[in-house]
């Protein structure tokens, strides 16, 4: 593994739903500029896992969460931290695109706005166009800010959500299978996208597809039953896995 | 013969025994399906008809113009115009003179009866002598001058020239004789006695049991609006808040579970339960006035509250979690995610349920009687008086008009009782259209 600074931390992480234990004593460092993968068969956790890093999984009332995650070096499930403050930092990409029933213009513009990060139009006009570009979206939408984010084909809609998530500045990306509800063509875009998004933030992504992992991501985590099986980079992990299980997985076996 | 021997199906050309028994069942339930529709539709349009034959004619009254003179030797004897001393004759002082008018202009017209002078002056609504003082009271200049004014007549003769009556049942009817029809016809054809667009229905208040033709439903209209006022500012906003809060903020525990069911049980308690609470509440211990459109109004709130919470809630549930995630996802908090994005796409829904609430209550009239709001009420209320405060003054409301009407003898109650439910249903129709075009204006997809 290269020496890249640790952006993220988990300590011992385990989750509850409820009676239901999701995620089992995960231990994983995940490097600044880089995309780490989250890979394994449906209902292992790992978003589960990917959403506790933003905290989405507060909104769930049965959702229990212990063991530590620093983001930074600070621990983000400590009482004092604000897991709204802490959104604006991790930004979220979710699985099916899902743009603000608003125009393109306010669904970017909607994230500074509420964290005060314009002081006036132009400014707001400026990180607008500065996010659309990052997201490979200002091209098709410059000539219809106005018109809603809901009227855009489904790849652009995800890369709208995109350009939205990084309109914060976050400098975690987080993606929830964002190409699952997409053609192939829009996935070769997002891919693209996200290959060029890994030189500013530390991106995880996770995905259903090994495929896709091994084209996009640096690094790669094979979650399976809540556990974290085998972490490592890509290239190793699709290789020469050193894992009985990850090796099954990897070559259709279970999943 | 093994190509034979894979053909297990017979021809589809036609039909077997059991797709003919499925197909059967299938028409036999269109059948049970369509009747229930069409019994429905007849019913409906047999009420329709029924209150609008009975209730169209409330809208048209019949009136006499009479040219009389205004005796200064009855109407104020000393002369000075002075308007307490005016006030002194009262409307039976009044009647006499308007009767004595009635009585000249037939004998100037010409038109001879065997009628004592008595019958001849019942021709004319009770009301009309309170009519005139009011007029004479308002411009005292008017005495000793004649006059050429309009009057209401007696409800029985108003019902003639609706139908209601004729000669052969005005001989059994011990309130009107064939004489004064006879009267009442040559009257119309000198053109002084005519059927015209009563507004005074709309405008006027109740009247007595003895002058039905004087009947109308201001009060009861102004009161109903009032108590929707009340709902509307009092029932919206708890409502809605109450919805957001249980349905975005609360954690879902015993306790909220306990509070969800309940509301369930209170939007189908009968609403004479909630006229009781009201009584209790707002009477007995908050000390209201009685019949008064701010008691009215909160009992009606009480009732409405669940009524307006179920579909609130239920808008707020059909926001796709998508939004709430995308919102949360950026940063903002709950409060931000549900007034920027879950409450617009909500809002629809949500109006619709306020509205249709609205409508019920608008309609409620069990709870009402139990607070007074059945008591006859000459005077419109005021919206604000320093004793009374707001809306404190008593009043009445449409549909408990309509039963109060139905309850009087006179025949001319029930063209009134049905004339006061077609007002109701345009109400009604108008708050439900104003729904309909609220959730197709601001629905939005996503």
């Amino acid at each position: 593994m290269t020496d890249l600074p640790i952006k993220i931390s988990a300590r011992n992480v385990d989750v509850f739903y409820g009676a239901i234990h999701a995620i089992k004593s995960v231990n994983v460092e995940i490097a600044d500029k880089m995309v780490t993968s989250f890979i394994g068969p449906s209902g292992c956790g790992k978003s589960t896992f990917l959403r506790c890093i933003n905290r989405m999984n507060d909104t769930i009332d049965v959702c229990r969460v212990t063991g530590d995650i620093l983001i930074d070096a600070e621990d983000i499930y400590d009482r004092r931290v604000d897991p709204v403050q802490l959104r604006a930092k991790v930004g979220m990409v979710f699985q099916k695109p899902n743009p603000f029933p608003k125009s393109i213009y306010d669904n970017v513009a909607y994230g500074p706005k509420i964290h005060g990060m314009a002081r006036n139009k132009t400014d707001l006009d400026e990180i607008v166009e500065k996010s659309l570009r990052r997201a490979a979206l200002w091209d098709e939408a410059k000539d219809r800010l106005q018109e809603p984010g809901t009227g855009l084909s489904g790849g652009q809609q995800q890369r709208l959500c995109i350009a939205r998530a990084v309109a914060t500045e976050p400098e975690v990306l987080l993606m929830d299978e964002p190409c699952s509800a997409l053609d192939p063509i829009a996935t070769a875009q997002i891919e693209q996208l996200i290959d060029e998004l890994r030189s500013s933030y530390s991106v995880v992504i996770v995905t259903h597809s090994m495929a896709q992992a091994s084209r996009v991501s640096d690094r790669t985590a094979f979650f399976h039953l809540g556990e974290l099986v085998e972490y490592g980079d890509t290239s190793h992990i699709f290789t020469n896995p050193s894992d009985k299980r990850t090796e099954s997985y990897i070559t259709g076996r279970i999943g | 013969m093994t190509a034979h021997s894979t053909k297990k199906h017979g021809s589809l050309l036609v039909k077997d025994a059991r797709t003919q028994r499925r197909n059967n069942a299938e028409l036999r339930f269109r059948a049970y399906g369509l009747t229930a529709v069409i019994v429905g539709i007849l019913a409906l349009i047999v009420l329709l008809v029924s209150i609008f034959s009975n209730g169209i004619s409330a809208f048209q009254q019949t009136k006499l113009m009479i040219t009389l003179e205004l005796p200064e030797a009855k109407l104020d004897q000393k002369g000075q115009r002075d308007l307490d001393v005016m006030k002194k004759v009262t409307t039976i002082g009044y009647s006499k003179v308007l009767g004595n008018g009635l009585i000249d202009q037939l004998d100037r017209l010409g038109i001879a009866t065997d009628l004592k002078d008595k019958d001849v002056r019942e021709i004319l609504s009770k009301e009309s002598a309170a009519t005139l003082r009011d007029v004479v009271l308002a411009d005292p200049s008017l005495i000793g001058t004649t006059v050429t004014m309009e009057f209401l007549v007696n409800g029985r003769i108003d019902g003639y020239f609706k139908g209601r009556v004729d000669r052969a049942s005005a001989e059994l009817d011990k309130n009107v004789k064939p004489g004064q029809l006879d009267i009442a016809d040559a009257l119309t054809e000198h053109g002084l006695m005519y059927t015209q667009f009563n507004l005074d229905f709309i405008l006027a208040p109740d009247a007595s049991d003895q002058r039905p033709e004087a009947a109308g439903l201001g009060v009861a209209i102004l009161g109903s609006i009032y108590m929707m006022l009340v709902v509307l500012f009092v029932a919206l906003p708890v409502g809605v808040a109450a919805s957001i809060y249980l349905e975005e903020f609360a954690p879902k525990n015993r306790l909220t579970d306990v509070i969800e069911v309940n509301i369930s049980n209170l939007a189908a308690v009968p609403s004479i339960v909630y006229g009781i609470l009201g009584l209790a509440i707002f009477i007995n211990m908050a000390q209201f006035n009685q019949s008064s459109p701010l008691v009215g109004g909160l009992v009606l709130t009480l009732m409405t509250l669940p009524r307006i919470i179920i579909p609130a809630r239920a808008a707020l549930k059909s926001v796709p979690p998508s939004i709430r995630d995308a919102a949360l996802g950026v940063g903002a908090s709950r409060m931000q995610t549900v007034f920027h994005h879950v409450l617009p796409l909500a809002a629809p829904g949500i109006l619709t349920g306020v509205i249709i609430g609205l409508g019920q209550a608008l309609g409620e009239t069990a709870p009402l009687l139990l607070i007074g709001m059945v008591a006859f009420v000459r005077e419109y209320p005021a919206a604000f008086t320093a004793d009374a405060g707001l809306f404190g003054e008593a009043s009445t409301a449409l549909p408990v008009q309509v039963f109060n009407w139905t309850q009087r003898a006179d025949p001319a109650f029930v063209e009134r009782a049905s004339g006061a439910i077609i007002v109701l249903l345009v109400f009604l129709l108008i708050m439900n259209a104003l729904a309909i075009f609220l959730r197709r204006r601001y629905e939005r997809r996503w």
